[in-house]
């Protein structure tokens, strides 16, 4: 007799993944334009699903060579489908981690994954209507942000702006192209730099500005603005929307940049304008940055700077670490003693530094 | 014949107020019988509450194969452990003492609450269950700012042990003292020929003249007979109990534990070469009188102590093989008491540390002489040496009880 079993479950008969115990197994790479791809993870275990905000990031563990790095991908996926995660990243010239990716990762493997994390998300700051501005692969988290309202409330007023290189650059376009069907109120708005000869294109060309804000987006002062792409593009939006008397708190922005080689900084996306913060690691002689919601241990990881750890939920006290200067907000779990914070000792992967700080590793 | 067999012939055979047979001394399978039939079953000083004053801070211990550890947890409550991970049996606690917040396995951190509960295990699996592998637990009391632990699976009642000895040691307050010195030193001889060394004065002259000039080499002090028809010593009772302290002798009928408060020589206040008090801080509040003399308690097979009114000197005995011994010295001072102000450290520990190292001395030489083949059995000294005999009988006696039930029960099965 055969007794099938079923891996069927409900998703409230299922536990959330944790960063602490379980790994991310690649299920699917999908190429999405000329040097990009989205990869594609379920938990490595099975009867665990997905707890994130749309919009925030996750931090892999990738072990290129000779050193693994720490890289930061804001999730491209959306959490009202929360079986996987996915992250669609954009190879750059002078890329590790992502080139990594690119060269190794494949269905089966499995990645050292942290968070999610960060504040960049409607789900924090809420509005009545949105305009998503995006350059490049910027467009992630909106992507997110779009996929889940599509599920969750599809009749979400979004103006969805996005700007690429050239049409075949823009990430996602025919997947939003659906959506705008299904979506009454998703308006899309693309701006390209270049055009090839023969190739059709309706849409706005150049690069953005106050003008193709306006034209696209002719109600954006009534929007909640969420803006993601290189700085320079960041730079140029907000000027136009503060030239314009935009109420700038209704205005988001996450800095979306390649990963430069060297240092290995972890460069997380930042919510609010937080800057992050330097960690000065006197052992080591090394200097690092600290991404804000961070902690001391992923930036040391990040500036290659080895502190044991184990359970990374401040309950073993492995990565108890001497603070020289510089304030943490520590958020332990019992794994050290009144004594030892009297001290200065900080355990790294619970303290998240509240300015620049100095640790003996 | 098994070697249980013999040796409780022997035992059974001795010749009263005779020195033990060449391999109760000097044999490393008499000694495994040793362990297993006192040391793993009774209780067995470890250290001092004062020495792990907070939540985390612990002390290890090696007694025989087992390392263990003890610890003040978050409840205040002093715990014993067996130091040996769940996981692969690797020593959880590797120093000597220290503080922690959680007991860390070094090998993969394998993470103990203070209660001894495993609270993390890293990706053992999800039909892993943390709640089976906890540290196990070793018996431990502490009583009067001593702590005893036991090992065996069933501890003897602890009771009468802390009913007869708590109130003479509760007005010194050792609870509340603090270590002003601490040293091990390893004897090479057998554990009991460090006990026999230690039951008997009548060394003491020839040996301890640093000692001697305070401490009296009357067998009536030193021994277990004869002390109250001293009429020094019955006039030092009567004083001491006068102002409260419980002073005379008393013995468990076992023979494993005594308390006394013996007087010391003349003016003599404390073990220095002056006989001054080496503390300007009395030890304790609670002691109304000055002259009070030594507080005796030895519990056996691990500790004898001097309790003064200055200062209190705690002895730990361990063995580590059938030849060798670790003997801890722990000399306690009011915790307020500052080294250098209150205090000279050389001058409180010296006459302790000479008088060790000659006992050292003594005891290996003994050791020595007892392997030759020549070795026999000899005579203890009746006026002098009635302690030693006392500690030999109980020796005998705990062996013979224990080894015969053994036997009984083998036999029951067999």
């Amino acid at each position: 007799m055969n007794i099938a079993v079923n891996p069927y479950r409900h998703v409230d008969e299922m536990h959330p993944w944790s960063d602490r115990e379980h790994l991310l197994e690649c299920v699917a790479v999908t190429p999405e334009a000329p040097d990009v791809m989205t990869f594609t993870f379920k938990p490595n275990k099975p009867n665990l699903w997905f707890r994130y905000q749309p919009g925030q990031f996750v931090t892999l563990e990738i072990p290129a060579e000779p050193e693994p790095v720490m890289r930061t991908y804001t999730l491209s996926s959306s959490p009202s489908r929360p079986y996987t995660v996915a992250v669609t990243v954009k190879a750059q010239a002078d890329s590790i981690g992502t080139r990594w990716m690119f060269d190794n990762l494949k269905p089966g493997m499995a990645l050292k994954a942290f968070g999610p994390l960060g504040d960049f998300s409607y789900a924090r700051h809420p509005g009545k209507k949105y305009l998503f501005v995006s350059a490049g692969s910027g467009i992630t988290p909106m992507m997110s942000m779009t996929r889940d309202m599509s599920d969750r409330a599809p009749d979400s007023d979004i103006t969805f702006l996005n700007c690429a290189r050239s049409p075949d650059d823009i990430i996602f376009r025919w997947e939003l192209e659906a959506k705008a069907r299904e979506m009454p109120h998703l308006t899309l708005g693309f701006i390209v730099e270049q055009v090839s000869r023969g190739q059709l294109w309706s849409g706005l060309k150049g690069r953005i500005d106050k003008a193709k804000i306006a034209l696209l987006a002719p109600d954006f002062l009534e929007r909640t603005v969420f803006c993601c792409g290189p700085a320079p593009f960041m730079a140029t939006v907000r000027e136009a929307l503060e030239g314009a008397g935009f109420d700038m708190k209704n205005y988001h922005e996450e800095a979306f940049q390649p990963v430069k080689p060297e240092p290995l900084v972890v460069v997380a996306d930042h919510a609010d304008g937080e800057q992050p913060t330097k960690v000065k690691f006197a052992m080591s002689g090394k200097d690092g940055l600290c991404a804000p919601g961070h902690t001391v241990l992923q930036a040391a990881r990040a500036a290659g700077v080895r502190i044991g750890a184990a359970c990374e939920s401040g309950l073993c006290g492995t990565c108890k670490v001497m603070k020289l200067s510089g304030e943490v907000e520590m958020d332990h779990n019992g794994g050290i003693l009144d004594d030892e914070i009297d001290e200065g000792y900080i355990l790294a992967c619970c303290s998240r530094p509240k300015g620049d700080i100095e640790i003996e590793a | 014949m098994d070697l249980q067999t013999t040796a409780l012939r022997q035992l059974k055979n001795r010749r009263e107020g005779f020195s033990l047979e060449q391999p109760f001394y000097i044999d490393q399978d008499y000694f495994k019988l040793d362990m297993e039939t006192i040391w793993y079953r009774d209780w067995l000083f470890m250290g001092h509450d004062c020495e792990i004053p907070r939540a985390g801070n612990y002390f290890t211990v090696q007694v025989g194969d087992y390392p263990v550890v003890i610890v003040r947890g978050k409840d205040q409550v002093i715990r014993a452990f067996h130091n040996t991970c769940r996981h692969r049996g690797h020593r959880v606690c590797t120093q000597d003492k220290g503080a922690s917040a959680k007991l860390v396995c070094p090998y993969h951190q394998w993470t103990y609450d203070l209660d001894g509960s495993l609270v993390f295990a890293r990706q053992m699996g999800e039909n892993f269950d943390k709640a089976d592998f906890g540290l196990k637990t070793a018996h431990c009391e502490s009583v009067a700012g001593y702590i005893f632990i036991c090992l065996a699976n069933e501890a003897p009642d602890f009771a009468p042990v802390r009913a007869s000895i708590e109130p003479y040691m509760a007005p010194h307050r050792l609870s509340e003292a603090k270590v002003a010195h601490k040293t091990t030193i390893i004897e090479k001889g057998n554990w009991k020929l460090v006990w026999e060394n230690n039951r008997e004065c009548y060394h003491c002259a020839g040996n301890h003249p640093e000692l001697c000039r305070t401490y009296p080499e009357a067998p009536t002090a030193t021994g277990v007979q004869g002390a109250g028809d001293d009429p020094f010593i019955a006039d030092h009772w009567a004083r001491c109990e006068a102002a409260g302290l419980p002073s005379t002798f008393k013995m468990d009928p076992s023979g494993q534990f005594r308390t006394a408060r013996m007087p010391l020589i003349q003016d003599a206040e404390s073990y220095t070469m002056s006989g001054k008090r080496a503390v300007k801080k009395p030890l304790s509040a609670d002691v109304p009188i000055s002259h009070i003399g030594t507080m005796l308690l030895f519990h056996y097979p691990t500790t004898w102590n001097h309790i003064l009114g200055d200062h209190a000197i705690s002895f730990r005995v361990l063995p580590i093989s059938a030849e060798e011994t670790a003997v801890t010295t722990t000399w306690l001072v009011n915790k307020d008491a500052v080294e250098g102000v209150d205090y000279d450290l050389e001058e409180l520990t010296h006459v302790w540390t000479m008088t060790n190292d000659q006992d050292r001395s003594i005891v290996e030489e003994n050791a020595f002489g007892i392997r030759s083949p020549a070795y026999e059995p000899g005579p203890y000294s009746v006026d002098h040496e009635g302690g030693v005999m006392q500690f030999v009988e109980w020796y005998s006696n705990f062996m013979i009880e224990r080894l015969q039930g053994d036997k009984a029960r083998l036999s029951a099965v067999a």
